[in-house]
């Protein structure tokens, strides 16, 4: 990775990608939100970022605006704009980009320097050194959050201001939510492929990770059955794994069977134990998944195949629920259901109960 | 209000304009200043302060007053929370939040801090559970239900700070005090996970007691229910 000089094919290959996404974009002017907009250009500001270095990036920011304002701000082809609203989410636009590609650029400068660092501390004092890295780490995604949420926090108040005047300030508030959970989503992406494993495993019982995610989703799909099965005669499951990290999991696989399925058809959700394992499975009666597809679906930033462009997420949540899955020693995989539809199978691993513990 | 950011703060203030005087104070160690001189009823506290750890202004502030604490961060992160819990926060609001969320949170907060004024009564109801503590008994809609005494004990911990989030370590402090307990702590999750199966009509949805993720328990307080 070429971080701080970008050769001139890096440039060209990326005023190629923003040309063709903008064709893209200008083929679908009359059908998306300019939230939508606003997105894509986001993603492809931070996609240079992360690529080619922080120049490139507020190149890339700076022309994205302009071409955002020229083609999809009414009135289209000029640079004035006829709704004041509309300000609002151009200039939001422009600072979360040049905010997210000062950012990754930090990042990217201090991870350099903490692996330089840690690699000099590392032939001195090898355990010193991977603590001294895990604090660099937190330290820096602690910044990350702090820098990219404060100025959301701001835009989301002033946006539940405005609802009185014009609701349409509705959707700027509900896209800077979008915007919190794509930074969240990277942050977490970021976390998982690093390696690190997950420190906070505990004996938890399984009713704890059913319960809570199930409290979760019942609120965004109301309408939707979630039949559960736990194992036959009422024997409490226990495993020995991360409650946090299991729940989004657990919550990510019924979220995506909620997408994926016909309305009326029900989403069932087990567990049992096999052997050493707790073994949880959400099925759906969806489509399923082609078998050209089934491992790259659990790739970053990937999108079914002719997927509607708003399905509310980048593309991140099975490769950050399988990161999470392995960091606890567990396997998520995907196999086919019997009778059309998608079973996403969760392993996590079993733990044993004294039984004295019940008695007291 | 003790935020170094002024947008932040300017939220904060346009959030209770109309119900509250709001004080601000940009740093740590003048929020501390300003609440012992000013006595507020509620301190909602940013962290990232430049001067102190958000935890510290908790800890100093929790030596001398019960004000209820409102604590803001940018930081998802579950250890934070419970270490702020741990050392004498009410809530916890993670960034970005909405102008109601903050509001509702606010008016909660003030709320249990006017009930809790009569704590120490001996018979607790909340929903169909009643919890007498001088007679060491609880009846579920009317009918005895048998708990072992770990199981009492966590009941009566959870039932007396209804509506409260307890961290595990606040729990299990509570509970297991004057036991022998060795490896206990690892097993307080599978007691509640029992209880639960007792007190709860659906233990998989249940009403009583919500976990919360990495954090700890809290138990529905009496006003959830009609």
């Amino acid at each position: 990775m070429n971080r701080t000089r970008p050769g001139w094919a890096q440039w060209l290959a990326w005023a190629v990608a923003t040309a063709v996404v903008s064709l893209l974009l200008f083929h679908f002017r009359d059908v998306l939100d300019k939230a939508h907009f606003a997105l894509i250009y986001l993603l492809l500001v931070l996609g240079g970022s992360v690529a080619s270095g922080h120049r490139v990036g507020l190149a890339l920011a700076a022309t994205s605006f302009l071409l955002f304002d020229w083609f999809f701000v009414p009135p289209y082809n000029t640079l004035t704009v006829a709704n004041p609203l509309d300000w609002l989410v151009l200039v939001a636009f422009l600072v979360v980009s040049v905010v997210a590609a000062q950012m990754l650029h930090r990042l990217q400068v201090e991870a350099d320097v903490a692996r330089a660092r840690a690699a000099e501390i590392d032939r001195l004092a090898p355990l010193e050194s991977l603590r001294e890295t895990h604090r660099l780490q937190n330290a820096l995604l602690a910044s990350v959050s702090h820098d990219l949420r404060t100025p959301l926090t701001t835009i989301k108040a002033v946006a539940h201001d405005l609802v009185r005047v014009d609701d349409r300030a509705l959707v700027i508030e509900e896209e800077a939510d979008r915007l919190n959970r794509m930074v969240g989503d990277l942050l977490d992406l970021s976390r998982v492929q690093s390696g690190t494993t997950i420190a906070s495993v505990a004996m938890t019982p399984i009713d704890d990770l059913v319960g809570a995610a199930l409290q979760r989703v019942t609120g965004a799909m109301p309408e939707r059955t979630v039949q559960v099965h736990l194992e036959e005669g009422g024997t409490l499951l226990v495993g020995r794994f991360d409650l946090t990290s299991s729940l989004r999991i657990l919550v990510n696989l019924l979220e995506n069977a909620n997408k994926y399925s016909p309305p009326a058809s029900p989403i069932g959700l087990s567990a049992v134990r096999r052997d050493q394992w707790i073994v949880l499975t959400v099925s759906d009666a969806g489509a399923g998944v082609p078998t050209a597809e089934r491992e790259r679906i659990f790739e970053p930033f990937y999108r079914p195949p002719g997927a509607p462009p708003d399905r509310g997420s980048a593309g991140l949540g099975l490769a950050i629920a399988r990161g999470l899955a392995e960091a606890q020693g567990g396997t998520l995989r995907y196999v086919p259901r019997a009778g059309g539809g998608s079973e996403f199978v969760l392993l996590l691993p079993a733990a044993e109960l004294p039984v004295r513990i019940l008695t007291l | 209000m003790i935020d170094d950011e002024l947008a932040i703060r300017r939220v904060v203030r346009n959030a209770f304009q109309d119900t509250a005087r709001v004080i601000d104070a940009a740093t740590g160690a003048e929020g501390v200043d300003r609440a012992a001189a000013e006595r507020p009823s509620l301190i909602v506290l940013d962290l990232g302060l430049p001067d102190m750890e958000g935890i510290d202004v908790c800890r100093e502030i929790r030596g001398w007053s019960r004000v209820p604490i409102l604590v803001l961060s940018a930081r998802h992160a579950d250890e934070e929370k419970v270490q702020l819990l741990d050392a004498g926060a009410d809530d916890y609001l993670t960034k970005p939040f909405s102008t109601s969320e903050l509001q509702a949170r606010a008016r909660a907060l003030l709320r249990r801090a006017a009930t809790e004024e009569g704590q120490g009564e001996p018979r607790v109801a909340i929903g169909i559970l009643v919890l007498d503590i001088a007679a060491r008994t609880l009846t579920r809609d009317g009918d005895l239900t048998h708990l072992t005494p770990i199981e009492w004990d966590l009941l009566r911990v959870l039932m007396t700070h209804a509506g409260r989030t307890l961290t595990h370590r606040q729990i299990f402090r509570e509970v297991w005090a004057g036991r022998q307990f060795g490896d206990a702590q690892q097993y307080l999750r599978v007691y509640v996970a029992h209880l639960r199966r007792k007190i709860e009509t659906d233990s998989l949805r249940p009403a009583y007691i919500f976990t919360e993720p990495g954090i700890g328990y809290r138990f529905a307080s009496a006003g959830d229910f009609p």
